[in-house]
């Protein structure tokens, strides 16, 4: 089962962010405070070598961050890619389902849909790979 | 003819540079679009992004657009896009062994567990010309969709952790068969290149960041001499991994790990034998080397492997006969780095004038005393010498 955060990063950017407005809905325009961005960022992978453990950083990765506040309750979203929408509406999500008393569990069924296209479409990605499997013969 | 300092050819820089588009575009072929780029030349956007150490495919593309294709150029350009953007936090470390594969081989073992996924390669075609290719259109476009439905047919039905395999080199340190690396002093974080010098020796964390945006071709040939005979390397590929890695950063509220989206990735372990020649003090074992780069990069990954399986072993001073350039750790690091290396060669075009007027004044004395050196005396002078 993915994480909320991984369904809605690898989904559809146009899908999170209907989601997101459908959030938005709810609000006006007042209710929302940018603390900063959109902006285009730089997060710094660090990976774990296989053999030695040994952590190390194997370069950047260019994201787009949103930080803000949804009537007051902190939203944090970030992409990799250029994709100021999707940041934002992440952050929209983010500050959404963290909120007391859960107002928004109606995004659940429509984030667990996301989840099963996602599925759907790793499936045939591996299912194409499998597809290479070798079989040995042995003499 | 005097030589002297200059200034100017900001106009004829500017006209050089329209130049450039203006050949680019006046062929008669179509534009290249950046997704066609990034689809259709995936391994020249994979190198630009880690010799450029950027994950960016769109931007990858666009920096090869504008390079004409010339990689290191490529690279270069997004490196220096890089510095203009601020870097907010590292991720939280990710691992090969949570990798999605599409592609999985090892040269080690027939049966590993999940079996050898060829993926998509062209490793085992014969190098042939396919004419089809120039002949592209929609209608191939439709083939190929047909053709990739009945891959994923024949792939059959995917279950459990899709594309999760274990990794070989897991099983090879459970059997002891592999040595263990000798332990640094913990460091809160790893070592970083673009913030700090390096020093030699230097941390495992550090050769590895600077082997990971090196040059594939500097890579290669250091690695390649080794295995070849100017050095010890004896190499078997233990595993070598391709696929997609779920990037992971720490919520800045709550600090939970947020996933950020995937990223494509290839990875390689390497096995040396030479450890168990010339180590007699403990069992004998493997030394392994380790190889990460974005994309599907396997020319890049294998060879910084096996660059750090040899460095290692130099260290740990368990390398057999001649250990050639590839061993000198502050050799490999400081030529590798395809930027700095291509900057430093490239600038030679640039203006000299000042350098070579004092050449030139040099080269003038060398001549006066060859010329005062050419009386009768000096001449038998230097036949009697030669003559000895």
């Amino acid at each position: 089962m993915l994480s909320t955060s991984h369904i809605l990063s690898c989904s559809p950017p146009h899908l999170v962010c209907e989601l997101a407005e459908q959030v938005l809905t709810r609000y006006d325009r007042e209710a929302i405070t940018f603390i900063s961005g959109p902006r285009y960022v730089l997060v710094q992978l660090r990976v774990v070598d296989g053999v030695a453990e040994t952590v190390f950083h194997a370069g950047e990765i260019l994201a787009t961050e949103t930080r803000l506040e949804l009537n007051g309750q902190f939203g944090f979203g970030m992409v990799i890619g250029r994709d100021a929408d999707h940041a934002t509406a992440l952050a929209v999500l983010d500050a959404a389902l963290r909120m007391p008393g859960n107002p928004h569990a109606d995004l659940y069924p429509r984030i667990a849909e996301l989840e099963r296209t996602l599925r759907a479409a790793c499936e045939q990605r591996f299912a194409a790979a499998a597809a290479t499997r070798v079989a040995f013969e042995t003499f | 003819m005097g030589y002297v300092a200059v200034r100017g050819g900001s106009e004829a820089v500017a006209r050089a540079e329209e130049l450039v588009d203006c050949l680019r575009l006046l062929g008669g072929s179509t534009p290249l679009q950046l997704p066609q780029i990034r689809d259709q030349l995936r391994h020249a956007v994979s190198r630009a992004m880690h010799e450029g150490a950027l994950y960016a495919p769109l931007l990858a593309a666009l920096a090869v657009k504008q390079a004409e294709g010339d990689s290191i150029e490529a690279a270069f350009l997004l490196r220096a896009y890089r510095t203009t953007l601020p870097r907010v936090m590292a991720s939280l470390p990710v691992s090969g062994r949570d990798m999605r594969c599409l592609r999985r081989i090892s040269a080690s073992f027939k049966d590993i567990p999940g079996g050898q996924i060829l993926g998509p390669t062209t490793d085992y075609l014969i190098r042939l010309l396919q004419p089809a290719l120039m002949h592209e259109d929609v209608r191939s476009v439709i083939a190929a969709t047909e053709r990739y439905q009945a891959l994923i047919a024949a792939g059959g039905q995917q279950e459990g952790e899709i594309g999760r395999f274990p990794k070989v080199i897991d099983y090879m340190r459970q059997e002891q068969m592999i040595v263990d690396l000798p332990l640094e002093p913990p460091a809160e974080d790893p070592y970083d290149i673009t913030r700090e010098p390096l020093i030699f020796p230097c941390p495992r964390s550090a050769r590895l960041q600077a082997l990971a945006q090196a040059d594939t071709g500097s890579l290669m040939s250091l690695a390649y001499s080794s295995v070849r005979g100017y050095g010890d390397a004896h190499p078997t590929l233990i595993e070598l991994r391709y696929g997609y890695i779920a990037v992971q950063v720490a919520h800045p509220l709550t600090g939970e790990p947020v996933v950020i989206g995937e990223i494509e990735a290839t990875e390689a372990e390497v096995a040396s034998k030479a450890h168990s020649v010339t180590n007699t003090n403990e069992p004998p074992r493997f030394n392994v080397g380790y190889g990460f780069a974005f994309g599907q990069s396997e020319l890049k990954v294998m060879s910084m492997a096996i660059l750090d399986s040899v460095l290692t072993q130099a260290r740990a001073g368990s390398l057999a006969g001649e250990s050639g350039p590839a061993a000198q750790e502050e050799f490999v690091l400081l030529h590798t780095d395809g930027i700095e290396a291509s900057g430093f060669v490239a600038h030679f075009k640039l203006p000299h004038y000042v350098t070579f007027a004092a050449d030139l004044s040099v080269l003038g004395r060398a001549r006066d005393h060859h010329a005062q050196r050419q009386t009768r005396l000096n001449q038998l002078v230097d036949q009697a010498i030669k003559e000895q």
